[in-house]
């Protein structure tokens, strides 16, 4: 048989853009305070300083305004459980089911959409409070998960 | 607003399902099937051209679809020619850019693809190709993807409403059993409540049969000017009104009660009043029902019964043959299964044929007014209202 002359991609450890984790260094991402943030533990966003809108995710540009004079807010320390639900079929390859995800509003009026980790998914309700857990994701990268507090 | 009218002279369809089919195996046998509908049109009448397909880039590593599928259908466009893409709203997009190119006098008629492939060989790669279309920075990086948002949007309708499980179910029972009739559906198998009930938990509430279908599949429309449709066909096809609304992106920042979709109230306020008409009119309704929960909502926020009562609405059988409205006569996406950028157009096909009074076994006797309708998050909606006049 001919030697194969194309490299399977699958396992090209030089392919970053076909995996779902953001690019985070600033070569790649004005908004990379936010992941630098994260590795000290803190969850951030921008607020606008021309009008005070507080926007998610962060951006380099306000929404409202269309300013780009923002500057870096943190988050409160604990969110509420709006809704969730467990997964357990159609899993995307490099995650594991079961996955717990949720809809978490905070009083800064944001929500996000977020798994929560380190939680058995029997313990979950609405209206329960999670805290931030910052999870490592390939080649340096980091994802922010939640867990309940 | 433009003068004059637009109307559907042609439409076809292929087969739904895990076919045996490139990318554009699929365009040519849509391709086929629409010029086949009407023998008065060839491939050289055409001169405008649009195809909706959401991820050829992921699924057959194709980009630049629109001259690639105008010219698997033998058409040279020289007067419009597009790719139309709004994740699984496509389809109805696309053919409101073909009215709107008409409208525009940019091109008198239009053929309409829609394709997608989805069923590549790795089960797994079709469900990160689900992820292209999330926020991949801020929600598709944790593996979201459409069952577990439409599982908490159903979580949010039952806590707020007291809607059950039973009541979402039977929305795949009606849509599976419709499909019987259908030889073009994913599925032809019919469902009962209790296969439905008992289907394995995808994500809570929502169970595999609560799902649409990953699916392969086709479908084209041609669309003309009032006067081009008039000298083409004795029954066209009208487009008597159109919608399209998106609030918020990504997923997090629509608006809080996710039991409520205003964006859709207010696409079908919109489209009603264009087309002059209100949901009572309505004969036959072909929604997107992604989710057997976006169909219940679509009921309430399309005004067919109140908000919080789209539970009891399916559970009375008032949207199945012999109620006030019929609702997915096709099988929906939940049986035809979801080809992304094929649905929409394959509304226009069960439009096309089921105004015209040729649907066969299906056939919604007396049918004069039929309203599509696709989704693209639960704050993004794009309508069209078919009329026989």
């Amino acid at each position: 048989m001919a030697k194969q002359e194309i490299q399977d991609y699958i396992i090209d450890p030089n392919v970053y853009v076909c995996d779902p984790v953001p690019q985070e260094t600033p070569d790649q991402n004005r908004i990379y305070p936010f992941y630098d943030h994260l590795r000290e533990g803190r969850l951030t966003t921008t607020r606008c300083k021309d009008c005070g809108h507080i926007m998610w995710p962060p951006r380099i540009v306000c929404p409202e305004c269309i300013s780009d004079n923002l500057e870096w807010e943190d988050f409160p320390p604990t969110g509420k459980i709006y809704a969730f639900t467990v997964q357990v079929g159609g899993v995307p390859p490099g995650f594991k089911a079961p996955l717990v995800y949720a809809l978490i509003d905070f009083d800064n009026g944001i929500r996000i959409i977020s798994p929560l980790v380190d939680t058995d998914p029997d313990d979950v309700a609405v209206g329960k409070e999670v805290v931030l857990k910052v999870v490592d994701a390939p080649r340096d990268r980091v994802l922010f998960f939640f867990k309940l507090k | 607003m433009g003068k004059g009218r637009v109307a559907l002279v042609a439409a076809g369809i292929t087969k739904f399902g895990k076919r045996a089919a490139t990318f554009r195996d699929l365009i040519a046998e849509a391709g086929k099937a629409t010029f086949d509908s009407n023998k008065k049109i060839s491939p050289k009448d055409v001169k405008a051209f649009i195809i909706s397909t959401v991820y050829p880039e992921r699924s057959a590593y194709q980009g630049h679809p629109a001259p690639l599928a105008a010219e698997w259908c033998g058409v040279r466009p020289t007067e419009f020619h597009e790719r139309v893409e709004n994740q699984c709203g496509s389809g109805t997009s696309a053919i409101r850019t073909a009215y709107a190119a008409i409208m525009a006098g940019l091109t008198d008629l239009v053929m309409v693809i829609g394709a997608e492939k989805v069923m590549v060989p790795s089960h797994q790669e079709i469900f990160l190709n689900a992820m292209g279309g999330g926020d991949r920075e801020w929600e598709s990086c944790f593996g979201v993807t459409p069952p577990p948002l439409f599982a908490m949007v159903a979580q949010a309708h039952m806590q707020k409403y007291g809607t059950t499980e039973e009541q979402l179910a039977m929305v795949s029972v009606k849509n599976h059993n419709h499909s019987l009739k259908n030889p073009h559906a994913h599925h032809q198998k019919g469902a009962t409540l209790e296969q439905v009930m008992t289907s394995r938990m995808i994500a809570s509430p929502l169970k595999l049969f609560d799902c649409s279908t990953n699916t392969d599949g086709a479908a084209g429309v041609i669309v003309a000017s009032e006067e081009r449709a008039r000298a083409l066909t004795d029954n066209p096809v009208y487009i008597l009104g159109t919608a399209q609304v998106s609030d918020a992106y990504p997923w997090a920042n629509y608006p809080k009660d996710w039991s409520s979709w205003p964006a859709l109230k207010f696409a079908g306020e919109k489209a009603y009043k264009m087309a002059g008409i209100g949901p009572k009119d309505v004969d036959i309704a072909d929604t997107h029902d992604c989710f057997t929960i976006s169909e219940i909502i679509e009921y309430e926020e399309l005004g067919f019964c109140k908000k919080g009562e789209g539970g009891k609405f399916i559970e009375e059988g008032r949207v199945d043959y012999g109620g006030e409205v019929v609702w997915a006569p096709s099988g929906g996406l939940i049986a035809c299964g979801h080809p992304f950028g094929a649905t929409g157009i394959r509304q226009g096909y069960e439009a096309f044929i089921q105004l015209r009074g040729e649907a066969g076994d299906r056939q919604v006797e007396g049918a004069e007014i039929f309203l599509g309708h696709n989704l693209s998050g639960l704050g993004e909606h794009h309508i069209l209202i078919y009329g026989r006049n």
